[in-house]
Parts: structure tokens; C-alpha cells; sequence
């Protein structure tokens, strides 16, 4: 369960919330036109602006390389085609579920985890916590 | 010394949390400045106030406090005036457009919602749908990973069809809990996570909403979903005249 009881974004958990929702603090809420609002420039956690990733060799490589350790033979994903997609997807959950366990938690913590659980499969590729995610407008907009 | 705006409430707000430790190092008391039917809570701001995490925090944790007992209009972090009296003007000025959108936020809280994908799920699916992919992917291996060019060609595709998933999964994520808000916003735009969407839900059906969530998370499972809530209505607060709130869910 991830829902995060906003009340504890005050407490020792809250970093983790804060994360996930500072967008909101800095780039939604009533502004007021008669008041000043103080400079971002410099702000130290934000990451709406500097995270534009673009689709890169580095992506390519990335997925190539996490294609070539899928376990496409192991239990159902043999020879996967549309008739076995529904217990594909019944596995894939329950991984899901595992890491649902990580929400919530700090994005580069979950991905500290995700890491460690790569590395633990016998990878040898450097850490890219940012590159990991990289669904982005950039990118998008670079294949179109 | 400048006044640093925390939030607007109605001034019959019951538990405004006067006293409570705001923004600053050493923190500053948040206070109530009253005009007419509003209240805002202010507090002194540093001069050198800067979007700091602990200053954040600050701002998100006594909006949380005030939110719980009844309707606020969190501000964007760091809004100052001059000084108190700057902020009672504007409560004066815009007394009516407050009163409004406090009687309109009444009962309710935001949701934020980010969705990413399970990066192996997601590739079992966008393999298991295109068997030109899937023999690239055994060429490759039989190849002992592929060449350097049969990578790049083989993930150049792959990633096509992931973006491909990301844009429908996302529409999906709005219109699987659409149902179960008042109100919907798009978040800012962001690398992290394919879809983040803001959901106004009233606080009595909040516990409809967590449970369409469930059903998404069981529905899709090669999503990660991350759910924040209930939070002060950022996404709400001025919904702005080309978006009035009350139809801002309605999808034509």
C-alpha cells in the first residue's frame, strides 16, 4: 500500500513524501500577484527541470542489454505470444508487488534497490539511477 | 520584515495551528492574519529564504495541520509580502474569489498520482506482443549479446515500443480513477514516471478512490504507482477562467 498519509510528510518518514510531491509545492499552490515569491534559482533538490533525458546511445544499449538478460524461457514467458500475455502479466505482478513495497520510499532509494537486485543477476553495468526512468518529453520529442 | 503566506483559510476555520513552527532556522511561529471571513497563515520569512528541503517541509507540514481540521488555500512555496498588512489588502481585495474556492474545496483533498513502468514488465509485454523484436532479441543472444550496431538496433526499437506503452498506460492511469474525483489536474511534466496526475477527492470517498487505485495496481501490474495523499489542493486552488472546477473532470 502506498498511500502515504500526507500528515507524515511532517514527520521522520517525510523526506521520501516530500520528494514525490515537491512539483506540487514549488510549481502548483494559489499564487498571488501582489506578493513576491523568492528565487528557485539554486534550489538543491528540484527535479522537474533538470532531468531532461534524450534518447540516447546509452538508452539504446541499456535496454538492448536488459532485453538479452530477460528470462524469456523460463515458466510462461516461452515463446510469448498473445495467448500466454494473461500469465505473463499474473508473474510480472508479483513482482510488482514486491516493489510496491518500495514505494513510496525515495525515488534513488528505490532505485538503489532496483541496482542491487540488477547487480544480484549477474549485471556488471555501472549505476545509472537517473537513466533507469528516462520516460521523457525529450526523448519523445527527439524520435518524433 | 517581510511576511511569509503559508495559506488562506475562512476565519471560522476551527484548528488553525497558531504557534506552530513554520519556515526558518530557527523556525519561525506561524501566525493568523484576520480580515473579515479569511485568515491567512503567515509567519516571518529568513532573508535569505531559499527553497531549502527543511523550509519545504515547513511549508507542506503546516498546510497538512490546517488542512486537516477544514479547507485551506495552500500557497506555492515562497510567497512573501511586505508585510501583515500587505496580506490583509489582499484578503480584502479578493475576499469574494477565496470565499468561493474555499466553499469549493470544502470536504476535499488532492491525490497525486505518478505512474512508471515496471522496466521488466514491461519489456516481458513489449516482447511477448512483437515477435520481430523477440527474434532480434535471439539473434542477439546467440550472438553473445550482439554487436555493438545490433544493440543500438535492437534497443532503438525496443524503446520505441516502451514509449509507445508509456503514452497509452498514462491516458489509462487518468481514465481508471477519473471516476472516483471531483476534479482532475495534470502535474508538471516530468522524466521520473510516465503519467502524473492530481485527483480531487472528496475526503468521504477517499476510501472509493484508494480502492480504484488497487484496482489499477491489480489491473496493470507492469505499473509502478505511486500514490501522495490526501494533500492540500495545490492543483486546485485557481483552476483559472478557461478551466472552471466544475467541469475541469468532465472529458468530452
Amino acid at each position: 500500500m502506498t498511500v502515504v498519509p500526507a500528515q507524515q510528510s511532517g514527520g521522520a518518514g517525510g523526506t521520501s513524501g516530500l520528494y514525490d510531491v515537491i512539483e506540487l509545492i514549488l510549481d502548483r499552490g494559489l499564487v498571488i500577484d501582489a506578493f513576491v515569491r523568492v528565487s528557485l534559482v539554486g534550489i538543491e533538490i528540484l527535479k522537474i527541470d533538470v532531468r531532461v533525458v534524450v534518447a540516447s546511445v546509452d538508452t539504446y544499449l541499456r535496454f538492448a542489454e536488459a532485453c538479452n538478460r530477460l528470462d524469456l524461457e523460463a515458466g510462461p514467458h516461452k515463446s510469448p505470444g498473445l495467448p500466454d500475455l494473461v500469465g505473463e502479466i499474473t508473474e510480472s505482478g508479483a513482482r510488482g508487488k514486491s516493489k510496491g513495497a518500495l514505494s513510496g520510499a525515495a525515488e534513488t532509494v528505490s532505485d538503489a534497490f532496483r541496482q542491487a537486485r540488477d547487480e544480484g543477476r549477474g549485471e556488471e553495468e555501472p549505476a545509472r539511477p537517473r537513466a533507469r526512468r528516462a520516460p521523457s518529453r525529450g526523448r519523445k520529442e527527439e524520435q518524433e | 520584515m517581510t511576511t511569509y503566506i503559508y495559506g488562506i483559510a475562512a476565519a471560522t476555520h476551527p484548528a488553525l495551528p497558531e504557534g506552530m513552527g513554520g519556515i526558518g532556522d530557527p523556525a519561525h511561529k506561524v501566525r493568523v492574519v484576520r480580515h473579515g471571513d479569511l485568515a491567512a497563515l503567515v509567519s516571518d520569512s529568513p532573508d535569505d529564504l531559499r527553497p531549502k528541503r527543511r523550509d519545504l517541509l515547513a511549508h507542506q507540514s503546516v498546510l497538512d495541520e490546517a488542512g486537516a481540521a477544514g479547507p485551506v488555500l495552500p500557497m506555492r512555496f515562497g510567497s512573501l509580502a511586505e508585510d501583515d498588512d500587505s496580506v490583509v489588502a489582499v484578503l480584502a481585495d479578493r475576499a469574494e474569489h477565496y470565499t468561493e474556492r474555499l466553499r469549493a474545496l470544502e470536504g476535499k483533498a488532492e491525490y497525486n498520482v505518478k505512474a512508471a513502468h515496471d522496466e521488466q514488465a514491461v519489456l516481458h509485454q513489449v516482447l511477448a506482443e512483437n515477435p520481430e523484436l523477440r527474434s532480434l532479441v535471439e539473434v542477439n543472444r546467440r550472438a553473445g549479446g550482439g554487436s555493438y550496431e545490433q544493440k543500438l538496433r535492437l534497443g532503438e526499437q525496443v524503446t520505441a515500443a516502451v514509449w509507445a506503452r508509456e503514452a497509452g498506460d498514462g491516458a489509462e492511469v487518468r481514465r481508471a480513477l477519473e471516476p472516483c474525483a471531483d476534479s482532475v489536474s495534470a502535474g508538471p511534466e516530468g522524466t521520473g514516471w510516465l503519467a502524473n496526475v492530481s485527483f480531487l477527492v472528496a475526503r468521504d470517498s477517499a476510501d472509493g478512490f484508494v480502492a480504484a487505485v488497487e484496482e489499477l495496481r491489480r489491473n496493470q501490474p507492469h505499473l509502478e504507482l505511486r500514490v501522495h495523499g490526501p494533500l492540500p489542493p495545490y492543483s486546485f486552488v485557481d483552476p483559472g477562467p478557461a478551466r472552471p472546477a466544475d467541469d475541469a473532470a468532465g472529458v468530452r
